[in-house]
């Protein structure tokens, strides 16, 4: 049982990995690649002082936002057009569980994160420091793990990808930036006491209870400054796993109610 | 004549467009061009530089990359002077505004340095007193921050006071707070001695002389290479007084 079981959520990843190739989805993460080098030979020749921390900096940034967009459109479209093309509702109709649809897709998902954090990675390794670049790459895949997570819940829940997407890059930048505007409630400029006020720094402090630290993920200070620490990974690993853990459930919970 | 074309390509073949749309294509591509060829050139006009946003509304809007965001403002505001006729735009930009941008990119990257160079070399380096006066100011005030780290800059500032405003009393209060305050193992030992340099060109031979003596007696300088400097330094300072003396009695 477990082993048809085991089977059946292996041949499903192994065809989302196939889909993928097809996709032409490397050939656009080369793409990111080139544009990337473009921009940041570019950036190299107009700073004038701290030529290597300058591209380093806005390479790392730019390529992490390209591989969480790249990631969210192709799960977020491939997903749909098996919903819209009725090849999930032939998967269903044979003897395989939800849960194991859901897990098939999830790993072939995983599967292609690690190839996009990747390959984004060798171009780093032209500018900043191997190791750094690697526990940045560690991060960045774990970051992926908790968008490609997401996406699905969203694609669950709304059905439709204008919703899906919307909610993907809300969740993902409020992920980001809670702690910020937390801190910026926390200790205000001048003080209120207003219950409008304390209502919102209330709801405040519920997001960032409920969303992943995503601004610990993946810090370009590690490239720049060669702070990184294997260390740093532990904590984000533990992060990733709870959180994805929280994600597959919600997804599960939407998937075994949806009627096909 | 019957082709295979449909059996190798998925698309129609581009005879296949209306005439119409291929023209209408073309005619809108040249428009554009035409349109863009009327427009004003693209020139960053340097008093248009408007205050800095407060660096959390950056952290925030960079999505949490305090670092990426800090050269990019570093590349943005250099931009300002890389128009042509770069000399002009410095004269135009407001040079306090201006230190507010360098303070609040040095704020997204406390360990960037660019905003320092530029401050010093680039913008400090316009032939108006007041405006050099400014960025002067700037680097005194953030070397008062954290000397150990801001020391080099001021070190340009002792030489810019000195040769470039010919305030040797500015000079002598930039190389003071620099042999008092920049007191890490970071420090090199002529970055302390700068003083000695503007007391010489002061004429105040041997209060430059005295100085170095309080130096090495208070053994604050315990590098031999320094020691070394130093003791050539008194040398050099005698012998100039030496000469002074002589022609004196002349």
């Amino acid at each position: 049982m477990l082993i048809n079981m085991s089977s059946q959520v292996l041949t499903i990843a192994r065809f989302t990995i196939i889909e993928s190739l097809r996709n032409r989805f490397l050939l656009l993460s080369f793409l990111v690649i080139a544009i990337s080098f473009s921009l940041v030979e570019f950036i190299g020749d107009l700073a004038i002082t701290e030529h290597r921390v300058t591209q380093v900096a806005i390479l790392a940034a730019f390529l992490r936002m390209s591989a969480v967009v790249i990631i969210t459109l192709f799960v977020v479209s491939s997903t749909v057009r098996e919903l819209q093309d009725k090849t999930l509702e032939m998967i269903l109709a044979m003897p395989i569980r939800r849960g194991s649809y859901y897990l098939g897709k999830l790993i072939g998902y995983f599967y292609i994160a690690a190839l996009v954090a990747v390959i984004f990675a060798v171009l780093l390794l032209l500018y900043a420091d191997p190791e750094q670049v690697v526990i940045w790459t560690i991060s960045l895949f774990f970051e992926l793990v908790l968008v490609v997570a997401l996406s699905l819940v969203m694609l669950f829940t709304f059905n439709q990808v204008p919703s899906a997407l919307t909610g993907v890059f809300i969740i993902y930048g409020a992920s980001r930036i809670v702690t910020s505007i937390f801190l910026m409630s926390k200790f205000p400029i001048i003080a209120h006491t207003s219950a409008a006020q304390k209502f919102m720094d209330g709801i405040i402090e519920m997001l960032t209870w409920l969303l992943p630290d995503l601004h610990r993920y993946t810090q370009t200070e590690w490239l720049t400054y060669n702070t990184g620490e294997w260390g740093a990974l532990l904590p984000l690993l533990g992060q990733t796993m709870i959180y994805l853990v929280f994600l597959s459930f919600i997804a599960l919970f939407d998937f075994y109610r949806k009627n096909f | 004549m019957f082709n295979y074309y449909h059996y190798i390509y998925k698309d129609r073949p581009v005879r296949d467009v209306p005439k119409g749309i291929k023209i209408a294509l073309v005619a809108a591509l040249f428009l554009q061009l035409l349109w863009h060829s009327l427009q004003e050139p693209l020139i960053a006009k340097a008093e248009d530089l408007a205050p800095p946003l407060s660096t959390r509304t950056y952290v925030m809007s960079s999505l949490g990359e305090p670092i990426a965001v800090s050269k990019f403002l570093n590349l943005w505001l250099q931009a300002f002077d890389n128009q042509p006729g770069a000399s002009i735009s410095f004269h135009q930009l407001n040079y306090t505004r201006l230190t507010q941008w360098l303070d609040t990119i040095l704020e997204l990257d406390p360990r960037g340095y660019y905003p320092m160079l530029v401050a010093a070399r680039v913008y400090g380096s316009i032939n108006d007193a007041e405006k050099k006066q400014i960025m002067m100011d700037y680097i005194f005030y953030k070397f008062s921050e954290n000397p150990d780290k801001y020391w080099r800059w001021l070190a340009h500032v002792v030489i810019m006071a000195k040769h470039e405003l010919k305030d040797l009393d500015l000079a002598l209060k930039y190389a003071n707070a620099l042999s008092e305050k920049a007191t890490g193992e970071n420090v090199p030992y002529w970055a302390k001695d700068m003083k000695i340099i503007v007391l010489e060109d002061m004429g105040e031979l041997e209060a430059a002389k005295i100085l170095v003596g309080a130096l090495i007696a208070s053994k604050e300088i315990t590098d031999p290479y320094e020691l070394n400097f130093l003791t050539h330094k008194i040398a050099v300072l005698e012998e100039k007084s030496l000469k002074k003396q002589q022609s004196v009695e002349k």
